[in-house]
């Protein structure tokens, strides 16, 4: 007992969380101020911060103690604080940083957030996985943390000044577009995924009906997942402008080579193979048994398929919708090239004009919304799982 | 009642089973045993047409099954499968409700059916409703498996291999409890089993298999005392004498044993005065508690000292077991008789090993005769 308990006591992944962070606070630059938002400029490290660094120190330590604590309890809440404390500190040293930086510099001088800060959050963030595993599956009911975190950055951008980083002003000045982007980000991405659900799934379970259609249909959808997104979207340009031009109804409905049709297609058919698969997996494994003596009693094939086959193939089938989305939210930021309107026009706007500020106003929302449905949909399928077959 | 007349089965040039005609009459039980690909199981996989029949008929009380829709047919005939099947996802009560669910039974009556299902099958309603398959032992879930094949009442129960798959003790239980329950409820049943000892414990008729063909339909005595061939006397096995013994049961050859009560006053001399070497001694409750052996009583001794005290679970049969438990019994402890036991021990009779010798040798009268008649 004694062996395992010393094997346990000390927690090697908040180490490393905490030389991160320590290496963050030290080396690189934390911001840069540049006298406009295109050229380099110079570096500030955050020992200029003053409070700011103890209180980094003084986190760093916090995870130091997680390390060594006595019980998971107070290890998971030690480093919960750390981590949930750095992002606090980050964003209000951040927000000072910037209004002192940019005192006396004309207006179109920017403050950028330094990769010093950025390898900070990355040790907070491993900081906060130190605290166990527990906290993954719970996120959604403990939500006291993450919304006292999320206060500690909105206010660093109404007291803070945080409002003056040069991320906050690409905001600032693309704010109507922003959430345009944003919600047609979601909506293709969305009706992506459905689409995808409303062919993979029937396809899924087609293919455990049928042998010749099984090898068809995995097939097909395994191989469209190895086309190059941006391969796939220029194929599609083609037949679609030829389709909308043949068929003018179709044309108006937005059937075009040019706009969200090509994307909407591509993400259809890359949100199959995961969908197809889980379906396909999720009843191809309901016990033979279960399904025999089903039948044995008397149930219809629809009975047996509504009652006993798709509720135990359910968890599957929503891990499938899960990766899709995921997958989907990602790509959606390619459809842009064949014309679609949605966040990743501020990458790729961000990478034409060697603005990394744009970019990570694109690509910021992207991977929080990828964590955001995860975690979501990961809820839901649990709640959705039947619970004599919960694990 | 179930007929089945010249019935089928072909697959490409294979016959699965090869014109097979028998009949099971009400309340019996019929077991379909054979080497494995005999087509037992296709035989009781057409009666509730899980298979189609390539040709014959099948009649299951007076209805031709081709004439009834399959879910219909399938919903009023019980069905236990080796792997049970339970359903996962749903609860044990759910689960014994899933026909009555089909047939359109209301809630109440469903769950009153199900509390008293558990408590036929030897379940404890309260512990058990509840639970989920996962949550179930073997035996258990073989217990609720049967209760869900009985939860509409069909009058025939279509069982196949249903207790295959759990250990030999909790097997010969559920024999016990599923020969109880038929006493009770005389369901006609279409058994399949690839044990002869369970066949011969068990049916009323056997139907031995062979290549899909039928090689004897008759009474289990009737199988081990005629096999119609050579393959049914290898099938049934060289211990035939041995197997008879497992179709009688102890209460019907035990006889009463002399008994006194502990403690009593008159003990001594009603030892004395009694016929018999061995008496039992019971307490107030008619429990056993162990036997004295006449020869130890001296005359000034307390008959107490010559009292053996036993543990009634070890050293006696229960009065519903067969004779080839009790002689099993009777060898492992070296006994010439053993006591017999009512599900309270209390001592209800005695069994000797003579009862034993009989009932293995009577039906050995009627080979002998054949033998001479073949012979002359």
């Amino acid at each position: 007992m004694s062996d395992h308990s010393l094997q346990t006591r000390f927690d090697r992944v908040a180490l490393v969380g905490a030389i991160v962070t320590l290496a963050g606070a030290t080396a690189p630059p934390f911001v840069e101020l540049r006298p406009n938002r295109l050229v380099p400029g110079t570096v500030h490290s955050l020992a200029d911060a003053g409070v700011w660094m103890f209180a980094t120190w003084g986190l760093v330590a916090l995870a130091l103690l997680s390390a060594v604590a006595p019980s998971a309890k107070a290890r998971s809440a030690a480093s919960s604080a750390s981590a949930y404390g750095l992002v606090a500190v980050v964003a209000w040293a951040l927000g000072e940083a910037a209004s002192t930086l940019l005192v006396g510099q004309t207006s179109v001088a920017r403050v950028s957030i330094g990769s010093g800060a950025w390898v900070i959050l990355l040790g907070a963030a491993i900081i906060g996985f130190a605290g166990g595993e527990e906290r993954k599956r719970y996120l959604l009911r403990r939500l006291g943390p993450p919304v006292l975190v999320l206060a500690a950055v909105v206010s660093a951008f109404v007291w803070g000044g945080l409002d003056n980083i040069s991320l906050a002003r690409e905001f600032e000045v693309r704010a109507d577009s922003f959430w345009q982007l944003l919600a047609g980000h979601l909506a293709l991405a969305g009706a992506g995924v459905a689409l995808g659900a409303v062919f993979g799934v029937p396809l899924g379970l087609w293919a455990t009906r049928d042998r010749k259609v099984r090898g068809v249909v995995l097939g097909v959808t395994g191989i469209i997942q190895t086309v190059p997104s941006l391969a796939l979207l220029g194929l599609l340009i083609l037949p679609l402008s030829a389709l909308g031009n043949a068929v003018p109804f179709l044309r108006d409905l937005g059937v075009r080579g040019i706009g969200a049709a090509p994307g909407l297609v591509a993400l259809t058919l890359y949100a199959l193979l995961p969908i197809v698969r889980n379906t396909y997996v999720g009843l191809a494994e309901v016990d033979p048994a279960v399904v025999d003596a089903g039948r044995g009693m008397g149930m219809s094939s629809r009975q047996l398929l509504m009652r006993v086959e798709l509720p135990l193939a359910l968890p599957l089938i929503m891990e499938g919708l899960r990766t899709a989305s995921v997958l989907l939210i990602g790509i959606t930021t390619l459809t842009v090239f064949a014309g679609a309107r949605n966040l990743g026009i501020l990458i790729f706007e961000g990478l034409g004009q060697f603005a990394p500020d744009l970019i990570l106003l694109g690509a910021l929302p992207v991977i929080v919304l990828a964590v955001v449905v995860d975690v979501a949909l990961s809820a839901l399928a649990r709640r959705l799982t039947p619970e004599g077959v919960r694990a | 009642m179930i007929r089945l007349e010249g019935v089928t089965r072909r697959y490409g040039d294979e016959l699965a089973v090869d014109d097979l005609s028998l009949e099971v009459a009400e309340g019996e039980v019929c077991v379909l045993i054979g080497p494995s690909g005999c087509g037992k199981t296709t035989t009781l996989r057409m009666i509730n047409r899980l298979i189609e029949p390539s040709g014959g008929s099948i009649m299951v009380n007076g209805r031709n099954v081709m004439s009834m829709r399959p879910e219909e047919l399938r919903r009023g005939l019980g069905y236990v499968i080796q792997s049970i099947g339970l359903f996962p996802h749903l609860s044990v009560e759910r689960n014994i409700g899933v026909v009555p669910h089909l047939l359109g039974w209301d809630k109440q009556r469903m769950a009153e059916r199900a509390r008293e299902l558990l408590h036929l099958v030897g379940l404890d309603p309260e512990v058990y409703l509840e639970k989920y398959p996962r949550q179930l032992s073997g035996g258990e879930a073989q217990r609720v498996g049967v209760a869900r094949a009985l939860a509409a009442d069909p009058p025939v129960l279509l069982m196949d291999e249903p207790f295959g798959a759990v250990d030999p003790l909790n097997r010969e239980r559920l024999q016990a409890e599923f020969a109880r329950i038929q006493r009770e409820l005389h369901k006609t049943v279409i058994f399949v089993t690839h044990d002869i000892d369970e066949a011969i414990r068990l049916a009323d008729k056997v139907a031995i298999m062979r290549d899909g063909r039928l090689q004897q339909f008759a009474s289990p005595e009737e199988v081990l005392n005629h096999p119609a061939n050579k393959f049914v006397h290898d099938f049934v096995g060289a211990d035939r004498a041995l197997k008879r013994l497992v179709r009688v049961r102890v209460e019907d050859v035990m006889r009463s044993p002399a008994i006194v009560q502990e403690g009593s006053e008159e003990l001594a001399f009603r030892v004395a005065a009694g016929r018999r070497r061995f008496v039992y001694v019971i307490d107030a409750g008619g429990k056993l508690v162990g036997w004295m052996d006449t020869a130890d009583l001296e005359p000034d001794m307390d008959p107490a000292e010559a009292l053996t005290r036993v543990d009634p679970a070890q050293a006696s049969v229960r009065s519903d077991a067969s004779l080839r438990d009790a002689l099993s019994r009777m060898l492992g402890l070296g006994f010439r008789a053993i006591a017999v036991t009512d599900d309270k021990c209390r001592l209800v009779g005695e069994v000797t090993f003579a009862a034993v010798e009989e009932a293995m040798t009577e039906g050995d009268e009627h080979i002998t005769n054949i033998a001479e008649e073949d012979a002359g």
